[in-house]
């Protein structure tokens, strides 16, 4: 036994340092040019292929970790001025605030990026900007519910829909987002009677993701739904037949936010302050935001481009023709904190 | 030698003096003392829900398993403990998705047999029956091993003083076999405790939601370790009754005179009923949530290369991890009698909640990234951090079998070595660790079960461009991409497995005096 154990216990160990020695490629030193190291809380394969093409074109290697933006956020603090981190990217412009709230991001003035992205999708000093939008929208029963009884997000807090309401946890932060903008859009008293409604509404404790939602519409558990426009869209088009089959009857409203339009939000990135590789930081955000990476993000992930000047590529494109409000997307970080509180006070879980 | 026990007390403890520091800072979170309270009362209903059923699902299926022959029982024995290579997370995958009121199953019966009713696997009764599902055979394998090791004399004399077989289970076998219940049952609680993934994805709500929120909405860490400090204390309270129940438990006595048990024949439909309990329990904890995870993602086409290279690091930190952790566990054990406190208070990480862990880990990571020139992004620091932060998380794990396998020494032995003319060191790695050395190989084990199915501090240290199969499915999972989450789920219950079926299998050898078993 003791010789077996031994001879296990070496085995594990060479497995180790094979295991260790395997990576396949080893980031550089901060001197070195031609790196750009991502800390990044999108995980879609077709971002991966994206970074593929910046190498292509650039010859400068993408250095990735994934995680999600709360604890890259977290880990970008503890590593402090040595962190290695030149990108950070996320969904959501109140992810994209925690950050910059945390002094995890520097300004940067790109003329490339400024031209590109409009000023209500990016930080006004620079330290992140707004890459692609989706706006968060209603899914409706189109047997039951008539679009013109959704034209509003009041709406969805009126009691046309008392228990016909279903909706994700208070801990989602698009839904942090969406009440930040109600805050600024309404003020606090009014979004305060606002969250009361939606959890009267409510069909069900708040469950699941947005896809969850959508679904629950098409199953009979409530009549419409907060959700993301690009999981919808996804499901309206994606591989999975009984998917596409719910997008049949569930289908996508846009209401007016005081009558300026629909809420949207972004996914974006910036500059981390300690950034060794700078230069090559911004010029992988200004890849972002070029024609070719738009298309090829929205076509693969069915968000709406962050730069208008790009038209949307198919099948996004069916959906594109809605008025977007024009608040600032930087407004909802800083009222985080105001909506959870008013949510919670509700009884919004 | 005590030196290198300090630093294994040192590195598990290290993260903890993390989070009770950030508790004393100033911030404050806006969280309502009536949140609070129903995240608090949630944690302990799940914690008493979970205790419970793996109290009873793990003791029955042990009694029945030792005690009995029925159809299937050899295979029983040990497939009993098979739902240990499946990541929670994973079962909570399977489960929230089959029983999704739209999910396809559900949408099936509403149309067919028009029954709309399904469990409510979203829900705290739902996170309680996953959880439990998960982790009953913490309990299963500590009572079977304490009824393998225990005399059938105590029952037999029980029967022949006029009890009914009934009679004798409930006044003399149960009360025997309460300390490997109790410890059964407190590791499985505090796996509860630990477990974030599988209890958010179902979204119940409990302390750590709270831990979360203060700490990243509010952007308050100081308010988020306050939070966690009553996590730490009942982890602690936990890790004494779990050292308590074993007060006492010497079976010296009942080994020296120990004959095997006779199980008995159960016949005709007792048989029955006895094969349908353990293979309803090996369906629900491993074999329907699991199928259905593959089911779903047999139509998926992963990019395998990937999945390939996150597979070798999880096997490689999972080797490295289980040494690692179980090097410095020995080095605290054999010094255990001379510093027990300390030994206890290295355990704590294991019952400490991921996010709460994560806290505590930053807090010397960060030391490590800022200190060392170049450690940030250094591929070999990165994996020396993941691998410290393995050890910090399961020396609990590692440190429960070893001082185990060291209680076969006996001091007799140690100061025959000391006699003969050997140090302390010398006595240790010429006696002591030889005896030890199957508790030693079932203590790498453990943790390397362990390792391939963390989660969160393998996200927030590891270094650029590694991944492993927990991430990854993590990732899929908060996409809201379920199927894609099915293949690297799966390849974790394959790479795991057969780690599981040789522990298990090793308790089936063991028997009083039978010098390798040591479980």
């Amino acid at each position: 036994m003791q010789m077996r154990t031994k001879l296990i216990l070496s085995i594990a160990l060479a497995a180790f340092v094979a295991a260790c020695g395997q990576g396949t490629s080893t980031p550089a030193d901060k001197a070195e040019a031609g790196v750009v190291n991502l800390y990044t809380a999108r995980h879609y394969d077709s971002d991966r292929a994206l970074y593929d093409r910046f190498t292509e074109q650039t010859g400068i290697r993408v250095n990735i970790i994934e995680g999600n933006a709360d604890q890259l956020i977290a880990r970008m603090g503890s590593e402090g001025s040595a962190s290695p981190a030149d990108v950070f990217i996320t969904a959501d412009a109140g992810a994209l605030w925690r950050a910059q709230n945390a002094n995890l991001l520097q300004p940067t003035s790109s003329a490339t990026l400024n031209d590109a992205i409009p000023a209500n999708l990016r930080d006004p000093q620079g330290r992140w900007f707004g890459l692609n939008r989706r706006a968060r929208i209603i899914a409706y029963d189109s047997t039951k519910v008539q679009p013109s009884e959704i034209d509003t997000y009041e709406d969805i807090a009126s009691p046309r829909f008392r228990g016909r309401l279903c909706v994700r946890s208070a801990d989602s932060v698009y839904n942090l987002s969406l009440v930040g903008a109600l805050i600024e859009a309404w003020g606090p008293e009014k979004t305060a009677e606002w969250t009361r409604g939606v959890v009267a509404n409510m069909a069900r404790p708040p469950e699941g993701g947005d896809r969850d939602q959508i679904r629950a519409v098409n199953a009979g558990v409530c009549e419409i739904a907060l959700t993301n426009s690009y999981y919808f869209i996804r499901m309206a088009n994606g591989e999975d037949a009984a998917d596409r089959a719910v997008t049949e009857k569930v289908k996508l409203a846009f209401p007016s936010l005081a009558g300026q339009g629909a809420h949207i939000n972004v996914s974006g990135g910036g500059v981390a302050a300690n950034a060794p590789n700078r230069e090559n930081g911004v010029r992988l955000l200004e890849f972002l935001a070029s024609p070719e990476a738009q298309t090829a993000v929205s076509a693969g992930n069915n968000e709406f481009p962050g730069n208008p000047a790009v038209p949307v590529p198919a099948p996004t494109n069916a959906y594109a023709d809605f008025t977007a409000h024009p608040m600032s997307v930087a407004t909802y970080g800083p009222r985080q904190a105001k909506a959870q509180s008013l949510m919670s006070a509700a009884g919004w879980r | 030698m005590r030196l290198l026990a300090w630093l294994a007390a040192a590195v598990a403890i290290a993260p903890l003096i993390g989070v009770v520091a950030a508790a004393f800072g100033e911030g404050r979170a806006d969280i309502a003392a009536s949140d609070l309270i129903r995240y608090a009362l949630t944690s302990v209903a799940l914690a008493v829900m979970v205790a419970l059923a793996t109290a009873v699902l793990g003791s029955v299926s042990a009694w029945l398993v030792v005690m009995h022959r029925f159809p299937g029982r050899s295979v029983f024995a040990w497939a009993l403990a098979l739902p240990l290579a499946a990541p929670a997370f994973a079962l909570a995958y399977g489960y929230a998705d089959l029983f999704d009121v739209a999910g396809d199953l559900r949408t099936w019966m509403r149309a067919v047999p028009g029954i709309d009713w399904g469990p409510q696997m979203r829900s705290l009764p739902g996170a309680a029956f996953v959880l439990s599902m998960a982790f009953y055979p913490y309990v299963y394998l500590t009572v079977r091993a304490a009824l393998v090791n225990q005399s059938s004399q105590a029952i037999e004399a029980a029967r022949s003083l006029g009890c009914s077989p009934t009679q004798a289970l409930f006044r003399v076998g149960l009360p025997l076999l309460r300390p490997a219940l109790a410890a059964g049952v407190a590791l499985a609680v505090m796996e509860t405790l630990a477990d974030f993934g599988a209890v958010q994805f179902l979204s119940v709500q409990t302390l750590t939601t709270g831990v979360v929120r203060s700490w990243l909405v509010y952007g308050s860490l100081e308010s988020a370790a306050r939070l966690a400090l009553p996590l730490l204390a009942a982890a602690a309270v936990l890790l004494w009754i779990e050292r308590l129940s074993r007060k006492g438990r010497t079976d010296e006595a009942a080994r020296a005179r120990w004959r095997p048990i006779q199980p008995t024949l159960l016949k005709g439909g007792r048989g029955v009923m006895a094969f349908a309990f353990c293979l309803g329990l090996l369906t629900l904890g491993l074999l329907l949530p699991v199928g259905w995870l593959a089911f779903n993602a047999i139509d998926i086409d992963p990019d395998w290369g990937r999945l390939a290279r996150a597979a070798g690091h999880s096997l490689g930190l999972g080797l490295g991890g289980a040494v690692a952790t179980v090097i410095l566990a020995t080095c605290l054990a054999l010094s255990a009698e001379r510093m027990p406190v300390t030994a206890r208070i290295s355990s704590l990480g294991y019952a400490t909640p991921g996010a709460v862990m994560a806290i505590g880990l930053l807090a010397p990571a960060s030391l490590v990234w800022q200190g060392v020139p170049g450690a940030v992004s250094g591929l070999g620091v990165g994996l020396m951090l993941l691998i410290y932060a393995y050890a910090a998380r399961l020396m609990a794990a590692a440190l429960e079998p070893v001082e185990a396998g060291l209680t076969r020494v006996t001091p007799s032995m140690v100061a025959a070595a000391r006699t003969l003319g050997r140090g302390e060191t010398g006595a240790a790695l010429s006696v002591r660790l030889p005896i030890a050395s199957g508790a030693l190989l079932t203590a790498t084990l453990v943790v390397f079960i362990d390792v391939v199915k963390e989660l969160p501090a393998t996200l927030i240290l590891r270094p650029f461009n590694v991944d492993t199969l927990a991430v990854i499915a993590d990732n899929y999972a908060r996409d809201e991409r379920l199927p894609n989450a099915g293949w690297p789920s799966l390849m974790i219950v394959a790479l795991t497995l057969p780690a599981v079926i040789w522990l298990t299998r090793k308790i089936t050898a063991s028997r009083p005096g039978d010098t390798h078993g040591h479980a």
